[in-house]
């Protein structure tokens, strides 16, 4: 039975910021996940406020705080350190972001052939960012073969004006398909194969040598050329400045069904800092109980291949998800249950869980479910006072916010995640079973 | 087939029926250290819980029209290393490497296994005949013309890697030990443990039960070591899972009796015991209650010695062992599911650097490295931690599992050892360092 100062329960972007913020305060800290999935199921942007109301992250934010119970309302101040302070762990791990809180939200094209509108954005995905030149072309680049990324679909979709959201637009959008090296006779041809294939610098020069004289032979010049997020995992950055210099157009990578690549990106990016700050991941934990003597959470217990293993901590941090990571389930009767601990939830009235159009832009109610914190993030009960007093919750578990429909999930994840692993290790010293001390 | 029957299948056939959870994310295939290097396996997904849907009712390969026999989905299944990783990953809960190592059984019932599977599987009467004719079989296998046939005749890589026959097996050393001790009485379950040595311990690794023994002695506990066979694992990893459940009863039958008395029983190779706390139960589909009573008993060496140092009794007079050790975490182990307990006794030796070398598989994942058509795969998949190992320039590096620190050993030319022999290590440096504060001369080694 190992010890930790601080267990993190969760391995997205909630759940790594928490783990490395408290691992770079010197607490030693394990991060006990399911599996992988927020990270690698997303489109790898940050989305801190992406309501259609908003003209800005910051300018999301404070509409955001503006809502009764939204998580913004005690977070919202905290985004922007949040973001400086994540930003050069990022690139440490060679993922570059651009576009902070003041960038214009921009509709960005999908792989769907839709917009969705962001600002904060990993460098291979930047030149989607910017508003399109009048006369300016966009070039849809499929790989033959490659059965997540129909170009023609998506040209066709976004030659309509309505997609756009009322922003600027291409004045062009044309779709090709290209044959790259040994990718034609492939059966279950997928995008991280692809990406393995570009990390490979012979391969990689051969496959943009051959994107470059496709997208030359379409009329028209310069502009943009939107490719599937393919571009490299390992040496991804490389990949991307090939292109750049090779192509004759701007490229941008279009987010993919799961595995996500820039999520994947992400993802490393984030583990490599947290292992750097001394700290330990574990994937394929299936929590099943928490321990407590009191208002303390003592310890947290794991299923194993025979019997049970245990991490003794001083402190935790549940950073599970919502209604959609997991995190919560829903009874049949309508009660919702926190997984790990069985926390008090708030949540909309079951009636309201069906009325809603599934599909509804602004998010469906169930994502606002969650758990109700103080502004220290530790969840409270119904008269307001914590539950535990060395627990605390992050990400989309916190109640009050549609981090879907409300594109504010990242910002939140990370924001609650920083200031969650600080409220922990910032106890005075002498506190001898809080996190900062030292392990027996 | 009845309702009764759906759930009594569903029931059995635990493992196939989590395909059920399967959102088709793909998460699987970016830990699949396989997919990685070669496109012969396109993935966990494709070939697991996709294709499982065509593998009706008890999971027989499904029939297609036209063709004369019924054809399994993806022959290559095969592929898969058992590594164990997409199941660790899958956020859904889908025991994918699981189904995949059932698939391939299913694929091969009823049918002659190759005899190199077969010999593969085999790795206790291998071990029986190579400590026999010991210096014979080791002149053998390091003969290269004679691997070079092997490699020809029975598809055995001429470069895998494969370590010596002992002498004699431990079995008989300690027989051997005990008669010349004489009949003392067997300690009761707080004062003595039973110990599974394993085929690389019996036949090839004596050095490694030997550590294990003595580390065990000066933590107060005996070392009983029963009549054991092979727990069965390089038979299931084969595709032999009749076999692999004979050699499974066999083994619960001896150790249940030890466990029924309270005895736990602990074992230094990771593999094994990992497939007698989850595999006879899950794989081979062994329900009775001794399956669980013996899995519940069953504890791997470091997790067991980082338990007492938790009830605050290990020894901890480890003195100073001033090195590097780079450390290879086997995929068996993550799939126990207790962390990296080698790690953390690691930390208790003063002056040691062990360093996590965070590469997911060395590639030879029990005998799939060692397979013809497989070493190449195999050597791609370690190669990002032999580069790792090399670039730390340390003497030695650390790994529970024994196919590990063989193929790490003969990848990168240096030494590899049980955590284990680590930490005797340390203890007898700490002997050395406290006779010399009593004033004694510091024996070396000793």
């Amino acid at each position: 039975m190992p010890s930790a100062d601080v267990v993190v329960i969760g391995a997205g972007l909630a759940g790594l910021t928490a783990a490395i913020a408290a691992a770079e305060s010197g607490a030693h800290v394990v991060v006990l996940a399911k599996g992988h999935a927020a990270t690698h199921w997303g489109p790898g942007g940050i989305d801190v406020a992406g309501i259609p109301a908003a003209s800005t992250p910051r300018d999301g934010i404070r509409l955001l705080a503006g809502e009764p119970g939204h998580p913004y309302a005690f977070l919202g101040d905290d985004v922007a350190a949040a973001l400086d302070w994540l930003r050069p762990h990022l690139a440490a791990g060679g993922v570059d972001y651009v576009g902070d809180l003041d960038t214009p939200l921009q509709a960005v094209p999908t792989s769907i052939g839709g917009t969705r509108r962001a600002a904060i954005l990993p460098a291979g995905q930047a030149a989607a960012l910017s508003p399109w030149a009048s006369g300016e072309r966009l070039v849809v680049c499929g790989i033959a073969g490659f059965k997540d990324f129909w170009p023609e679909a998506i040209a066709a979709s976004l030659l309509r004006e309505r997609i756009w959201q009322g922003g600027s637009r291409p004045a062009s959008v044309t779709s090709i398909s290209v044959a790259l090296p040994g990718l034609a006779a492939r059966h279950n041809l997928n995008a991280l194969e692809i990406a393995r294939r570009f990390d490979d610098p012979a391969w990689r020069a051969t496959a943009i040598a051959a994107l470059a004289r496709a997208i030359a032979a379409v009329p028209g010049s310069g502009g943009r050329v939107a490719l599937p997020a393919v571009l490299g995992i390992r040496d991804h950055a490389a990949v991307l400045a090939a292109a750049e210099e090779h192509l004759p157009a701007a490229p941008f990578e279009m987010p993919l069904v799961p595995p996500s690549l820039p999520g994947m990106r992400l993802y490393a990016a984030l583990r490599a800092a947290l292992i750097r700050a001394g700290g330990r991941v574990q994937v394929g934990e299936m929590i099943e109980r928490v321990e407590h003597d009191g208002q303390r959470v003592t310890a947290v217990v794991a299923a194993a291949a025979a019997r049970t293993y245990t991490v003794r901590t001083g402190a935790l941090i549940i950073a599970t998800g919502g209604i959609a990571g997991g995190g919560l389930v829903a009874e049949r009767d309508g009660r919702l249950i926190e997984v790990v601990l069985g926390l008090p939830v708030e949540a909309p009235p079951v009636e309201e869980w069906l009325a809603a159009d599934a599909f509804d832009p602004a998010g469906h109610p169930l994502e606002k479910a969650g758990i109700r914190t103080d502004t220290e993030l530790r969840p409270i009960g119904a008269d307001g006072a914590p539950v535990f007093d060395n627990l605390r919750v992050a990400g989309s578990t916190l109640a009050g916010q549609r981090y879907i429909g409300e594109r504010c999930g990242d910002g939140v994840a990370l924001t609650s995640g920083r200031r969650a692993a600080r409220s922990l290790t910032a106890v005075p010293a002498g506190h001898a079973a809080e996190p900062g001390s030292k392990r027996a | 087939m009845t309702i009764a029957e759906l759930i009594k299948d569903a029931a059995e056939e635990a493992v196939g029926y989590t395909s059920d959870e399967c959102l088709k994310c793909n998460v699987c295939l970016t830990v699949c250290p396989v997919a990685r290097v070669t496109d012969l396996f396109p993935g966990p997904k494709y070939v697991g819980p996709q294709a499982q849907r065509f593998r009706t009712g008890r999971a027989q390969p499904v029939q297609v029209a036209g063709t004369p026999v019924p054809l399994s989905p993806d022959v290559t299944v095969d592929y898969c290393s058992g590594c164990g990783w997409c199941t660790t990953a899958c956020p859904a809960g889908v025991k994918i490497a699981e189904m995949n190592s059932q698939s391939r059984a299913r694929m091969k019932a009823g049918k002659r296994p190759r005899l190199r599977d077969w010999g593969l599987g085999q790795t206790d009467l291998v071990g029986r005949v190579g400590v026999l004719f010991s210096p014979i079989s080791n002149w053998a296998l390091a003969n290269r013309p004679i691997r070079a046939i092997m490699e020809t005749t029975v598809g055995i890589h001429r470069e895998a890697p494969f370590p010596k026959f002992g002498r004699r097996t431990l079995q008989a050393t300690w027989k051997r030990r005990q008669k010349r001790r004489g009949t003392t009485a067997v300690p009761g379950p707080e004062k003595a443990v039973v110990y599974f040595h394993g085929c690389s311990a019996n036949y090839y690794e004596q050095h490694v039960a030997d550590a294990a023994i003595e580390i065990l002695r000066r933590n107060g506990f005996e070392t009983i070591i029963p009549e054991q066979v092979c727990c069965g694992l390089p038979l299931i990893s084969n595709g032999i899972y009749t076999e692999a459940r004979q050699r499974a009863h066999k083994n619960l039958d001896v150790l249940a009796r030890y466990a029924r008395q309270g005895y736990r029983i602990v074992g230094t190779s990771t593999s094994c015991t990992h497939t007698i706390k989850a595999e006879y139960r899950e794989m081979l589909d062994i329900h009775e209650d001794d399956a669980t009573l013996v899995a519940n008993a069953t504890w791997d060496i470091c997790e067991f010695l980082l338990d007492l140092h938790e009830q605050g009794r290990l020894d901890t007079r480890f003195g100073r062992l001033d090195e590097d050790l780079p450390y290879h975490a086997p995929c068996q182990l993550r799939s126990h599911g207790i962390g990296l307990p080698a790690m953390d006794l690691f930390a208790l030796v003063p002056g040691l650097r062990a360093a996590d070398m965070d590469h997911d598989c060395c590639g030879i994942a029990g005998t799939y490295g060692m397979k013809k058509e497989k070493y190449p795969i195999g050597m791609a998949v370690g190669a990002p931690l032999f580069d790792k190992i090399r670039a730390s320039g340390a003497p030695e590096a650390a790994c529970d599992s024994e196919t590990c620190r063989w193929q790490i050993e003969k990848a990168t030319g240096t030494r590899t050892r049980h955590p284990i022999e680590i930490l005797l290590q340390a203890y007898r440096a700490g002997d050395a360092e406290s006779r010399t504060q009593s004033g004694q001369p510091a024996a070396e080694g000793s």
